[in-house]
């Protein structure tokens, strides 16, 4: 589970309740004693059982015998990247009455003969084992003996085509994931009695267009993932709502069984990445006024006159395209309802700007970074008041601009910025901003998240840098930072994470000294290298499987200024028990323990 | 204290817990059954029962709402929760929505 889901979660639970989640799941000596209170658990409310079961998960206090006292109570559970679930975890998981959500995936630890323990359950319906890669076709005879599986993914695992003719009797699956797996268009054919399915996804498999013809026969099927297969023409699929072809060569969607009316549904299209014969022609066979979602990146495409009808789009993403200034007159037009617009690597320029300007009101998400923008763009972003997420790393703005006619002047460009009080995230990375241009940023409320990546920037910046009543995440890397300036820096009140990778110039005692003041904000430079800052720091929670399992060093509750003396002793006495030897490894160049040793 | 100030919460064993109302208040609960207007009971005489409240936990949670108040009041002291009480009183808070 990621950071940002459990901060959610505690907000989510009442102070008492939380309170006694933490008391239980303390150490050890506290589980002993609760859980001989077996009636008590039988009749807990599966909410409360599965929170504590969740906490107990991420301390470290789970144990296959522990959850012999939960198999009444838990109907859903994630062990999603939990490499220590094994045969033993899953024979008692198997005895568990009412479970209906099991997430094991990426469980390196998962056989087929751990999934003998599950056969038969007739709970459960919802089932993950994505790349769990000792899991096989013998592992299959397992799974269908589940009767009422209604989700099952099985992405990325060992199953050859076989294994997966075999699924085909599992006749209430509403979704299978065949991601990467070696699908045929033979296979695909026997899975046709799957009359119910509505979510298919076969990316990396290797169906051709002749097994795409069968997938006409699933009418219920809403989503379909083709990606990476050789597939070029789709056929006429009516209930179809969502389809991903990335980088697949298109020729055609929905041409074949088209009977006059142009696809109705299709509201989500993912084309990361595909070439077409002719695009125009491809996306003729589709009611152009129903698409929300369009991804077009990495597309070779440069002519974009078939945006001109897409009325409904919502969330446009044409980076790494040929988008020039003259197209992006045309999002213009079909800008209404648009919220998320991607432009970075394109060749837009600052006039291109000047044509969107006006014309996307509600737009809360604009991606310009790696174009050749400069502060001359300012004033149109400006019109743009509902921006929440702004990327401007690595144009050409610099913060200031000269007057028309007038080289002297010189007036501070993100001045445009202040406009937009909803902004919560501002990316001016590797861009020439000075000093003195970051002044008017200051009045930006709501800024939670403020990326900065450049060597103009030295002390004097930090003293722009402290009011931000809401920031959380302040990046100033590669700054001519010096210690006395990070010593007299006085930060944001809400700070959590301060990011001063390649700020050469300062020593680890000033480092050090600042985070004994400011016990609440992690540090990261490469004096204290914890491995998982690049992860957070890109933003890109969900491929980062490892930020759940950083180490904790701040106490959970934030409110609680002092926290449990007990808790604190508990961490010294076991320490080999609760972290992983990569978390040791961590701990080792973490803060805590510098202090400790010196 | 005057009597309407204060409510009286009744465990299951029957033992009798008068406490102010502001702190009773910290429970979601409670403070919908004290201040909703007309049918309950509870309104007019300022008494609950619990009969699914047993009395230790029951007077668990009455510290629990006086901790409550002066940790909003910032004095920020530990609320120390037995091992033994953490289930059954996990179910009552969650009950009371506390």
């Amino acid at each position: 589970m990621m950071k940002e889901e459990e901060e959610e979660e505690e907000e989510r639970e009442s102070g008492l309740v939380r309170l006694c989640i933490e008391a239980a799941s303390e150490s050890k000596e506290s589980i002993e004693i609760w859980r001989r209170q077996r009636r008590t658990l039988e009749k807990m409310p599966t909410p409360l059982a599965e929170a504590l079961l969740r906490r107990l998960l991420r301390r470290r206090l789970l144990s296959p015998s522990l959850l012999e006292v939960f198999q009444q109570c838990i109907e859903e559970i994630n062990l999603q990247g939990e490499n220590f679930v094994d045969s033993e975890w899953m024979a008692y998981l198997g005895a568990f009455r009412y479970l209906r959500t099991l997430n094991i995936a990426d469980c390196k630890g998962i056989n087929n003969s751990a999934l003998w323990a599950i056969s038969g359950m007739d709970c459960l319906k919802d089932l993950d084992l994505s790349r769990c890669t000792k899991v096989t076709d013998a592992g299959v005879m397992h799974l269908i003996s589940i009767p009422n599986l209604e989700k099952l993914s099985v992405s990325e695992t060992s199953l050859t085509v076989e294994g997966v003719k075999h699924l085909s009797s599992l006749r209430k699956l509403l979704l299978l994931d065949l991601g990467g797996l070696p699908v045929t268009d033979m296979a695909l054919c026997t899975l046709q009695v799957l009359k119910k399915l509505e979510h298919l996804d076969l990316w990396g498999s290797k169906i051709s267009n002749s097994g795409a013809t069968f997938l006409k026969t699933f009418v219920e099927l809403r989503f379909l993932n083709l990606a990476w297969t050789k597939v070029t023409k789709v056929p006429y699929l009516p209930s179809l709502s969502c389809l991903n072809m990335s980088n697949c060569s298109i020729m055609s969607i929905f041409e074949d069984g088209y009977c006059g009316v142009k696809h109705p549904h299709l509201a989500r299209l993912q084309l990361h990445g595909v070439s077409f014969t002719d695009v125009h022609e491809a996306l003729s066979f589709l009611d152009p006024s129903r698409l929300s979602f369009l991804d077009l990146s990495n597309s070779s495409l440069c002519d974009f006159q078939f945006l001109l009808n897409m009325t409904a789009l919502e969330h446009l993403d044409v980076s790494f395209s040929r988008m020039e200034d003259d197209s992006v007159d045309l999002i213009g037009r079909v800008g209404a309802n648009l919220k998320f617009l991607n432009l970075s690597n394109t060749r837009l320029r600052s006039a291109g700007m000047e044509s969107l300007a006006g014309f996307i009101p509600i737009i809360e998400t604009l991606i310009l970074s790696h174009t050749a923008v400069d502060d001359f763009a300012l004033p149109y972003i400006g019109m743009m008041p509902s921006l929440k997420v702004l990327d401007l790393s690595n144009t050409n703005v610099k913060g200031f601009c000269h007057m028309l006619g007038n080289d002297q002047e010189e007036i501070l460009s993100l001045i445009a910025l202040q406009n937009l009080t909803h902004l919560e995230r501002l990316d001016l990375k590797e861009t020439q901003v000075r000093d003195g241009a970051l002044q008017p940023l200051s009045c930006l409320e709501d800024l939670k998240f403020l990326s900065l990546k450049s060597d103009f920037l030295t002390d004097v910046s930090l003293l722009f840098l402290s009011s931000f009543p809401k920031l959380k995440y302040l990046g100033i890397r590669g700054a001519v930072l010096t210690s006395a300036g990070i010593q007299s820096f006085n930060p944001p009140p809400m700070l959590k994470i301060l990011d001063l990778r390649d700020c050469w110039l300062l020593t680890e005692d000033a480092l050090l000294s600042f985070c004994e003041n400011h016990p609440q904000i992690e540090m990261r430079h490469e004096q204290f290298d914890t491995g998982s800052t690049a992860q957070i720091a890109s933003g890109n929670a969900s491929s980062a499987h490892g930020t759940s399992r950083t180490v904790q060093l701040k106490p959970k509750w934030a409110k609680m200024s002092s926290p449990p003396s007990r808790f604190q002793k508990e961490i010294f006495v076991d320490e080999r028990r609760k972290y992983s030897r990569e978390e040791l490894l961590e701990l080792q160049f973490s803060p805590l323990s510098q202090v400790s040793a010196r | 204290m005057k009597k309407e100030d204060t409510v009286k919460l009744i465990s299951a064993e029957g033992f009798e817990f008068v406490i102010d109302k502001n702190a009773a208040m910290v429970s979601q609960t409670i403070r919908n059954m004290l201040t909703s207007p007309g049918s309950f009971s509870e309104t007019q005489h300022g008494v609950v029962r619990f009969p699914e409240i047993s009395t230790p936990i029951l007077e668990k949670i009455c510290q629990y709402f006086y901790w409550s108040l002066q940790f909003a009041s910032g004095k920020e002291t530990e609320f120390y929760i037995e091992p033994e009480l953490t289930l059954e009183l996990m179910m009552a808070a969650n009950y009371l929505h506390t």
